[in-house]
């Protein structure tokens, strides 16, 4: 397993359509791969469990993933966060 | 029967009520023997439900806007999660129940979770949730969904609310009222209502429930008045407003494609407010020349952390790209101890009007705050007519390091080769006492005034408006504020400067011609009075004008002169 922490930069946090693009990505690989944010964690594959954390803008979360692709699954992850998420250019 | 709501969208609506019933769907919870058929079923009425969602989407986007048409989006992600399928799928194959009952469970849970949330953005997923489980509910129970598509012309809609999904098929053509008991002035329904310029009156919490299809219902899109079996003379009462509305309206368009030309020749501009980029699609649709002041305190607010120079950049590029090489003029940031910006680590004023705000708290954090902004409106200023404004001015040395930092961040960009205006125009907001008195010396050091008269009344009166004991006092028509607003347009004028006011009185009917005949140059205001006041210039002449507005310089009180402009517009025909 591989485990990161990583902050979320863009204005709205992981808000719809930030949570969206997220699963997405996470869909694309075969590996277990979470959300952890204080207390709870989350199914990074479920757009709905993700916006139950309520990530906001400046937040840091930490995301694990398992599995045979674990760690292209990671960096596709870290890149998309840092991203913004396409909102701040 | 006369009842009171919020007007969300102005216009006047006279039709026949076609009320949209919430059908009350029961769901029973069924046991079912054939469980591959229940999965099976659900599956494809949920693609089918998904596909038809885009459709809807597609058609919003294309009759309203881009922002309502995300709505739909939203829902198809939220049904296409995997998990929220799995949890359904599960409880029809371990519950051996029917699907509609376990779609009502699994979404009501979640819509709970997000009910239950402290934060306005998660309530409305609360809302999403609801509206995709109705929705996928009637479809599998095979009940007609609400088409409001086919209602009639002459129609008003009278509905609970208005949801996504009933909104996309709405025909505009059609539909000449909405009436919905829930909603404010920013519910999706008011917000779809505006984009498609149908008169609605919003939270009638008492809307009667026996309000029958078919009767007569008249509605007043501004006041929020709304009228059930209206009495003859109201009818005709609302059939006088809505041709004076129509009118008017026409009579504005008129004035859209005309420049700001007064009877003499003179021209000025009329151009726009902004607080946020969205906001520029309405200045161009009401014809604004441009751009007078642009609020950028949105980019600091609600949220946790510094925009960044990028993020600032792109917004501040965006708006001067939108206008075309018309002028933008852009004022730095004016925040101070009366907003609380937690990331910012401001301490509360005690005093926050005459404390630590605007150009003193920028000029005190220039590293984290001032240099970035200043470095984003330089390099916008490459893709457009951008000028830059200093808010809250009262002394020579404000101006003078303000401009410094621009000069050091020009020599900057210039070593690193980065584009941008080197001509770029730096001016000042004008609304201080101690601004107005310094006029004079002030016009020589910088491009141009912007005369900010909310402020400014404020400073001159020592009244806080917001304290309705005092609000007597705040008023542009005092004789101070006057005597100090004519020797800030003489002083400008004098100097060969562009003098300007991005405050309320700009868009004031009675004063239009007072600042006009004084000279003014750029009258800047909210979209919706851009046109307005461009009919009031177009009546003025500014050279017979001049002796008449010149004797308010000589009268001592509020209401004298009030009386006295009100008798000059009234001449005028405004």
């Amino acid at each position: 397993m591989v485990s990161e922490e990583l902050k979320v930069i863009n204005p709205s946090g992981l808000h719809l359509r930030p949570a969206g693009s997220l699963c997405k990505e996470a869909l694309k690989y075969d590996s277990k791969i979470n959300i952890i944010f204080k207390d709870a964690t989350a199914n990074a594959k479920s757009v709905l469990s993700v916006l139950a954390t309520c990530v906001k803008c400046g937040d840091v979360i930490t995301i694990t993933c398992e599995g045979k692709d674990e760690k292209e699954a990671m960096e596709a992850l870290r890149n998309l966060i840092n991203s913004g998420f396409g909102e701040v250019k | 029967m006369k009842i009171y709501g919020v007007g969300a969208a102005e216009g006047i609506g006279i039709g026949i009520a076609k009320v949209v019933k919430e059908q009350s769907v029961e769901v029973v919870k069924r046991n079912i023997s054939d469980i591959e058929f229940e999965v099976t079923n659900f599956t494809e009425i949920l693609e089918l439900t998904k596909a038809e969602t885009e459709e809807m989407s597609r058609s919003l986007e294309k009759n309203a806007s881009a922002k309502e048409a995300e709505i739909l989006v939203g829902h198809i992600m939220l049904m296409s999660d995997p998990m929220l399928i799995d949890e359904m799928v599960n409880l029809i194959k371990n519950e051996k129940i029917c699907a509609e009952y376990a779609v009502e469970e699994v979404c009501n849970q979640y819509a709970a979770v997000f009910a239950s949330m402290d934060d306005e953005l998660m309530q409305q997923r609360a809302a999403d949730m609801r509206d995709i489980k109705d929705r996928l509910i009637k479809k599998i129970m095979g009940l007609e969904s609400n088409d409001l598509s086919t209602l009639p012309h002459g129609s008003i809609l009278v509905a609970k609310d208005l949801t996504p999904s009933m909104t996309a098929g709405l025909n505009p053509e059609n539909v000449l009222g909405i009436v919905t008991e829930f909603g404010g002035k920013t519910s999706h329904s008011a917000i779809l209502a505006r984009a498609l310029e149908i008169p609605a009156v919003v939270g009638l919490s008492d809307l009667p429930e026996d309000i029958e299809d078919g009767s007569e219902i008249v509605l007043d899109g501004e006041s929020g008045e709304v009228i059930v079996l209206p009495t003859e003379s109201e009818k005709s009462e609302y059939t006088d407003k809505k041709k004076k509305y129509d009118e008017a309206k026409k009579l504005l368009k008129k004035y859209l494609t005309l420049p700001s030309v007064s009877k003499d020749g003179k021209q000025v501009e009329i151009v726009g407010n902004i607080g946020s980029p969205d906001d520029v699609k309405k200045v161009i649709e009401n014809g604004g020349e441009g751009i007078g002041l642009f609020r950028t305190e949105f980019l600091f607010m609600d949220r946790d952390c510094m925009p960044t120079e990028e993020e600032q950049f792109e917004s501040y590029k965006q708006v001067a790209t939108a206008m075309e090489g018309k002028p933008v003029i852009i004022r730095t940031l004016d925040i101070g101890g009366d907003k609380e910006i937690p990331y910012m680590g401001i301490a509360q004023d005690e005093n926050p009007f005459l404390g630590y705000r605007a150009i003193r708290l920028c000029l005190d954090r220039k590293d984290d705050i001032y240099i970035p902004q200043l470095r984003a409106l330089l390099r916008a200023s490459a893709f457009g007519n951008i000028k830059i404004m200093l808010p809250l001015i009262t002394s020579m040395d404000e101006i003078r390091e303000a401009k410094s930092l621009i000069k050091n961040i020009k020599a900057e960009l210039d070593e690193k080769n980065i584009a941008y205006n080197k001509d770029i125009e730096v001016g000042i907001m004008v609304e201080t006492a101690a601004a107005s008195l310094l006029a004079d010396l002030f016009a020589k050091e910088v491009d141009f005034f912007s005369i900010g008269t909310n402020d400014l009344i404020q400073y001159t009166m020592s009244v806080d408006r917001g304290n309705v004991k005092v609000a007597n006092l705040y008023s542009a028509f005092s004789p101070a504020v006057l005597r100090s607003i004519n020797r800030v347009i003489t002083e400008g004028k004098k100097a060969g400067i562009m003098v300007g006011m991005c405050g309320e009185a700009a868009a004031d009917p009675l004063l239009v011609p007072v600042l006009l005949a004084w000279g003014l140059d750029e009258f800047s205001m909210s979209a919706s009075s851009i046109l307005k006041s461009r009919q009031i210039v177009s009546l003025c002449d500014s050279k017979d004008l001049r002796a008449k507005v010149d004797k308010v310089l000589e009268m001592g009180c509020e209401s004298e002169i009030k009386d006295y402009l009100k008798k000059i517009s009234e001449e005028l025909g405004c």
